[in-house]
């Protein structure tokens, strides 16, 4: 169903893909070597094309995922080799253009949706491997995706120029001779191609990461990025390399934590297919990106807790007629103890996580504790057989917040909240919905802004050449 | 309370079989209104129910019984909704809830046996089939692949493709099972039954709860609750508390209109262009006959006087022994394996065909209130108590019973709550079944031989355990005088009538009727969608 397998499978692919492509001798791409377009296809992992440019069950790489953003809608694009609704007719700069400036062939500016900002680190051998691959190895699907549709005065793709001069960092990355080669290659991977800064650094209302902050923490729709730094107790300063190897291969560090909803899907369509040195190497970077605090941050987000049985007080007591009278207890005892043990444990052999020293229980942002209750944990088959169902159908807002509260008292951090309302935001799809205002007001004002701007400089040259 | 009541197809109970029949036809573009006599319940309260009730022996306790919506409960004393006219008792168990019966059964998801549809012609006893088992197996697969269903491939059921997962792991007794009874010639295979191996459907793999009945934690096993939210998605409409008390035809005898009772008693009127009634052999039965009108004094569906008659279920005796080695029951899910070698023979002539069945609950409660019961008390009740915690173990035989138009579902003089008539039942069982009784009886005695049992402790001869499998009250057939469905489900007196359930079943065979019911049902929908 996707496209990208696991390298070991891929040569083999490869060799079928290549040997229909020397079949067609029409294909306008110029012949590339199978080694080049094996590496292009494990850049394109680590990129994650496939998370954003393919529908659930739809053909790989043919876009139409639409992907919410506070100012409306992006649509994803087919970027399969299709002449007609594909990148089939891009040339190796159109393509190299589209990727790290966000500029398509016949130049439109894409959205930032798309992660050029990150992309614009890739190198020139990096582009071209890439390039090898979209061109030979991906089946191309002619059949349009639908168009990204937003209203005034978003839908004015010429306000982005003004964007990317205000944001766009267009030059390569740089090595840094002072740091080891493990520490590079980490920092080329994350400031490029898996683009961690594009969920888990915050943005400003314009939509841009906060360069102060760093991999400091973001949101992703109703989930929470968490901060990646290297502060030992706001990020990530106290996991081994191998926790994090674990984590990102795995999706699950013993002790630590689970990974469900976006980061989920990033493992599992991509960092799960990366070599284990790259994973050391973003590893070994990570644990060197400069550390962001946050002063509520008492303790690592994995060191709360510990086993607690309280079911014996509630036995004999009959349960409220309301549902949502339950206590945090009888929740537990009716969605949670079968799996999780009545005391929290969870499995011997740790297949059930412990709710305590669980990085789910021990954040002060809770969102992601609701969004799993809520929509439990849902991996991709073949990746992995872990799954927690959610609770979306049959418990309340009322419900999830109680049972949120108490698992944090109990389990995980007793300063953390839950509330009804932001179970209820979190529900209907959204972190807050004042930033999503805020950003469209900011987001308006500069597209407006950009297009007055270009209205009074073609009004000058107007003038000018009237003038003359 | 602005409630659309009307649709192209109204189905009335939401138990599987309603479900999966609705599931289907709204995805094939009708609109779909389903009619539940009881509440909604989720998984949750019902678990917290269990752990908290004193009876945990009773596995219709956590499941609430609404007083406009009255279902069987015998413990910890009979509540009097089911009336046993005797002489044997039909102690049904059945749940009126939104998802049904379903939430509370082990899943078993068999399929019969060809020989099964023809008994008749065969063995010269009970009814043929208005089908053959070919015709049936495309929707036995459709089903299978809905509910998630794993087995042995080699039960005697034909199959064109293969499960759609592995089975459950093995249990540890039930390996010792297996390789000592070989010695002997038995062949202990894996149960047929839908419980995810792996995830599937968005649903977690078995974790070995031993909970399955009367409730699986965690929904592994396939239930009520994943066929309604299924066919909600899907678009049709659930409404629950809706106690329908009359079917209603036109002059020329097509159905149309249903009229319900909400909790208050406030009267509804719905009206579709098609009707399936699926609310179990005995409910559906009954509304039949309480919708009796002049041009059908007998009930609706009744021109052959068969509803409520042949009414079926499969009556189990058992032997429980404590075997040789430490077996420790209750480690992984409740019923994984059997026996498959006594479903069809030429001795079906002369008595019951049977499935042998090994339990694999937890013996720690039976055995501890045995053992009070019997005033062992102390350290030595801590001692048996342990001993037969490890050692007890039990097997039982799942029999054939042949359609009897004497046994039979009728309207009680009884009134529930809202001024329903109780459904009444009349059951005897006969030689032939006392006969397959006695024969099965012969192999427990091996078995146990073969297991190094002691302790032997047979089920008295003529008492038999009831297992919800309610069969023939509405029996299919291609004659109408004596039969009330036609071979695609359809009632013979009413075009636009349809009935699901395992009640349409002519013949109960040896396997829990469910997956068969599902299987009718699927097909029945298939056919509403090819004629409407």
């Amino acid at each position: 169903m996707k496209s990208i397998l696991p390298l070991p499978i891929a040569s083999g692919a490869i060799a079928i893909a290549l040997a229909s492509v020397n079949a067609l001798p029409a294909f306008a791409a110029p012949p590339a070597d199978a080694d080049l377009i094996q590496r292009g296809q494990y850049l394109a992992a680590a990129g994650d094309c496939v998370a954003c440019h393919t529908t659930p069950g739809g053909k790989a790489l043919a876009g139409g995922l639409s992907l919410p953003t506070p100012v409306g809608a992006i649509v994803s694009t087919n970027i399969t080799p299709s002449k007609t609704y594909g990148i089939g007719t891009y040339t190796l700069p159109q393509f190299a253009d589209a990727l790290r400036k966000g500029v398509r062939a016949d130049g439109q500016r894409l959205y930032p949706a798309m992660p050029y900002t990150s992309y614009a680190q890739v190198s020139d051998d990096d582009v071209k491997a890439l390039y090898a691959y979209f061109m030979n190895a991906v089946a191309p699907v002619d059949a349009p995706s639908p168009q990204t549709e937003l209203s005034f005065p978003f839908n004015i793709r010429l306000s982005m120029a003004a964007w990317n001069l205000l944001f766009l960092d267009s030059k390569p990355f740089e090595p840094d001779p002072s740091k080891s080669a493990e520490w590079n290659r980490g920092a080329y991977l994350v400031r490029g191609l898996t683009h961690c800064s594009a969920c888990h650094t915050p943005r400003n209302v314009l939509m841009a990461e906060k360069a102060s902050r760093d991999l400091g923490g973001g949101e992703v729709g109703p989930w929470h990025a968490p901060n990646i730094t290297s502060d030992a107790n706001s990020g990530i300063g106290g996991w081994s390399e191998r926790d994090l190897i674990d984590y990102m291969r795995d999706g699950r560090a013993v002790n630590k934590a689970q990974a469900a909803g976006p980061m989920a899907e990033a493992i599992d369509n991509s960092l799960h297919l990366l070599q284990d040195s790259d994973l050391r190497s973003i590893a070994v970077y990570l644990k060197a990106v400069p550390a962001v605090r946050n002063d509520e941050d008492a303790r690592p987000a994995f060191g709360w807790g510990a086993a607690a049985d309280d079911l014996s007080g509630i036995r004999g007591v009959p349960l409220p007629a309301d549902p949502n009278q339950m206590s945090g207890p009888q929740l537990y005892d009716a969605y949670c103890a079968t799996c999780h043990q009545s005391d929290g444990q969870g499995s011997d052999d740790g297949g059930l996580p412990s709710l305590f020293h669980n990085t789910a229980l021990g954040r002060t942002n809770t969102n992601n504790l609701v969004m799993v209750l809520l929509d439990g944990i849902h991996r991709l088959p073949g990746a992995s057989d872990i799954l927690m169902p959610g609770f979306a159908h049959e418990l309340s807002d009322q419900q999830i917040a109680t049972l949120g509260a108490y698992l944090t008292q109990r389990y995980g951090n007793p300063s953390a909240a839950v509330t009804t309302a932001q179970v209820q935001d979190l529900r209907a799809g959204s972190a807050s919905s004042f930033l999503i205002v805020a950003t469209r007001v900011a987001m308006s004002a500069v597209a407006v802004l950009a297009i007055l701007v270009a209205a009074f400089w073609m009004f000058r040259r107007r003038r000018q050449g009237a003038a003359q | 309370m602005a409630q659309d009541l009307s649709a192209d197809i109204v189905v009335i109970g939401s138990g599987v079989c309603g479900l999966l029949a609705a599931h289907r036809l709204v995805m094939q573009g009708a609109s779909l209104l389903i009619l539940e006599a009881g509440p909604r319940v989720d998984r949750g309260r019902i678990v917290a129910a269990y752990r908290n009730s004193a009876w945990k022996g009773n596995w219709m306790a956590p499941y609430p019984s609404m007083p406009w919506a009255p279902h069987p409960n015998y413990h910890p004393k009979d509540n009097g909704y089911l009336i046993q006219a005797g002489p044997y008792p039909y102690p049904a168990e059945y749940i009126r809830v939104v998802g049904g019966t379903i939430w509370h059964w082990a899943a078993h998801a068999w399929r019969v046996l060809p020989n099964d549809l023809k008994i008749k012609s065969l063995y010269g006893v009970g009814r043929d089939w208005p089908l053959s088992y070919e015709e049936l197996e495309p929707y036995y697969y459709e089903a299978e692949v809905k509910m998630g269903v794993s087995g042995a491939p080699n039960t005697g059921s034909p199959r064109t493709k293969p499960f759609p997962m592995e089975p459950v792991a093995e249990p540890w007794a039930m390996r010792r099972f297996r390789e000592r009874l070989a010695a002997g010639g038995y062949e202990v295979v894996s149960n047929t039954t839908a419980r995810n191996s792996r995830t599937y459907d968005g649903r977690p793999a078995c974790c070995g709860n031993n909970n399955c009945q009367p409730i699986c934690p965690i929904g592994a096993q396939y239930d009520g609750g994943v066929a309604a939210s299924a066919a909600e998605a899907a678009g049709a409409k659930i409404i629950p508390n809706a106690v329908v008390y009359r079917i209603e035809h036109d002059p020329q005898g097509r159905i149309v209109a249903v009229h319900y009772y909400d909790p208050n008693k406030t009267s509804y009127r719905v009206t579709g262009k098609t009707f399936i009634l699926a609310a179990n052999g005995i409910e559906s039965p009954k509304l039949l006959l309480m919708s009796a009108s002049d041009k059908y004094p007998k009930g609706l569906a009744n021109g052959s006087d068969m509803v409520g008659r042949n009414l079926m279920d499969h009556p189990s005796s058992s032997l429980t022994f404590d075997a040789e080695e430490e077996l420790w029951l209750g480690r992984g899910h409740q019923s994984p394996s059997s026996i498959n070698t006594f479903r069809d023979g030429a001795f079906r002539s002369e008595y019951a065909a049977f499935r042998l069945d090994f339990t694999n609950i937890s013996q720690v409660r039976s055995a501890a209130e045995d053992l009070i019961a019997a005033g062992v008390y102390g350290p030595e009740l801590e001692k048996q108590l342990r001993y037969r915690s490890a050692h007890q173990v039990n097997v039982k035989d799942v029999l054939e019973v042949l359609p009897n138009p004497e046994n039979r579902v009728v309207l009680s003089s009884q009134k529930d709550a809202l001024g329903i008539p109780k459904p009444e039942v009349h059951y005897a069982l006969d030689d032939y079944v006392h006969k397959g009784m006695a024969a099965a009886k012969v192999e427990y005695a091996r078995i146990a031989e073969l297991m190094g049992g002691t302790n032997l402790r047979y089920t008295p001869d003529g008492q038999y355990a009831n297992n919800q499998h309610i069969t023939g009250t509405m029996s299919m057939g291609n004659d109408p005088k004596d039969s009330v469905v036609d071979r695609f489900g359809r009632a013979h007196d009413h075009p636009n009538l349809f009935i699901a359930g395992t009640g349409v079943m002519p013949t109960a065979a040896t396997v829990n009727s469910t997956l068969t019911g599902v299987a009718l049902a699927l097909r029945t929908a298939q056919h509403i969608h090819e004629t409407s």
